[in-house]
């Protein structure tokens, strides 16, 4: 009956959620320039998974790198800002209610994607630790280390 | 347009039944982008040439389905290595990603496309035919609701006249007068198949369909087709990897291809020989 109805409707709906996706803005991109910066160490690996394509012989993904970070910024603040000045592939899940994040990937080696135990974990000083990265502020001179585990952190050692 | 020359739709119809049901599940799960080029450009062709101008005006729905999907499809989902910018919520947009979304919104297409020829080849007396003796509830059912939609939307236009001529128009008296009509006829129907003895033992069923010998071949032929399509899906020669990055089987032959085009070109092939 009315043709360009259903159209019209389909790209409203279309406008609608990438309008939404435009503005679901998490409130971590201030500028940290004026706060006190300081140095903190940051690598990622993944050297659990034995032969992967994304994955280098040595399982590093990103090398043990002194790294710039403000006062007041999570470990997630410093992951997400050096992946992408690396161009390192990381995928988050936000829950702004908790102001929480989750991290899904990191050069698209995904939770979940070797085994239903596998996925990203992250220790400070050598400690794992147990609450989400975006609510753990880093300190100066950390040192933080995202490692990949098959089996629920005990391949990782998280319960030695 | 209702051309009655179509020859396919004179194949006995387990041959329909067997080609759909074969054609379909290949478009549903072989996402190989040559096989989809293939099985979309054959439902395309066929649909012209069943439905003529109606298959170009249902253009009008497949395009903006098309580029919803293929929209929506980047912005959640994240894997694949090419990154070409970030979305707003720091996650990356991956070329990977658009190219899946593309891929599947073609699928998509291809499979609504093909269920519009099935719905012209395979018709309700046919359906009846093909089920009747080994489901009579489920071959009336399939029956009656495939001819539920428009019966229902003819009774409308002749109560909505019935309302005109007698100075009335109101929507709403309308489809009450539409529901009571549906729910008398709905058990005048029963009590007439009943009468008729439907589904009794040992009763059979007057049809024309006469297994020929043509019918036998298209079988052989649709056969060999979905064995050659099979073996190469479980051998990998249709394999391909969209994450993290795309490609396939460098190994693959054209062995399958061919068989996929010979499956997805038959209708048409039979219908131009004669």
């Amino acid at each position: 009956m009315k043709k360009p109805a259903i159209l019209w409707t389909t790209i409203a709906i279309a406008v609608v959620i990438i309008v939404a996706f435009f503005f679901a803005r998490s409130g971590t991109q201030e500028t940290y320039e004026l706060r006190e910066s300081f140095t903190v160490t940051l690598s990622v690996n993944a050297n659990t998974i034995p032969h992967h394509e994304l994955v280098p012989e040595d399982g590093v993904i990103f090398h043990a790198t002194e790294v710039t970070a403000y006062e007041g910024e999570s470990v997630f603040d410093v992951l997400n800002r050096e992946m992408r000045n690396a161009g390192i592939h990381l995928v988050v899940r936000r829950t702004p209610i908790f102001d929480s994040v989750y991290i899904e990937a990191i050069n698209n080696i995904f939770e979940f994607d070797e085994g239903p135990l596998s996925g990203w974990k992250y220790r400070v000083n050598g400690e794992f630790i147990s609450i989400g990265a975006s609510l753990y502020l880093v300190q100066p001179d950390d040192v933080i280390e995202w490692l990949y585990t098959l089996d629920l952190g005990r391949d990782i050692g998280l319960y030695e | 347009m209702n051309r009655q020359a179509h020859t396919f739709s004179e194949f006995h119809p387990v041959v329909s039944l067997l080609y759909f049901v074969a054609i379909l599940g290949f478009s549903m799960f072989i996402m190989h982008p040559i096989a989809l080029v293939i099985s979309f450009s054959c439902a395309g062709i066929y649909a012209i040439y069943l439905n003529g101008k109606a298959a170009i005006t249902s253009l009008k729905y497949m395009i903006p389905l098309l580029l919803l999907t293929a929209i929506l499809n980047p912005l959640f989902n994240h894997r694949g290595v090419t990154i070409l910018a970030y979305l707003p919520n720091g996650n990356p947009l991956t070329l990977e990603s658009i190219t899946y979304g593309i891929a599947a919104a073609i699928m998509l297409i291809t499979v609504i496309t093909w269920f519009t020829c099935l719905n012209k080849i395979i018709t309700g007396e046919k359906l009846v035919y093909l089920f009747g003796r080994v489901s009579p509830a489920l071959a009336l059912i399939l029956a009656m609701s495939l001819r539920f939609v428009p019966r229902f939307i003819a009774q409308m236009r002749v109560i909505s006249h019935a309302q005109k001529c007698i100075g009335q128009k109101r929507g709403i008296k309308t489809i009450s007068i539409l529901l009571t009509w549906a729910l008398e006829n709905a058990i005048e129907t029963a009590d007439s198949m009943k009468a008729r003895g439907y589904g009794l033992p040992n009763r059979t069923a007057f049809s024309v369909f006469r297994f020929r010998k043509r019918d036998g071949y298209a079988i052989a032929y649709i056969s060999t087709c979905i064995i050659c399509i099979t073996w190469s899906a479980v051998t990998g020669a249709l394999y391909f990897r969209y994450f993290p990055t795309i490609g396939g089987n460098e190994s693959s032959t054209p062995l399958a291809f061919i068989a996929y085009l010979a499956l997805g070109i038959l209708p048409i092939a039979v219908n131009f020989k004669t």
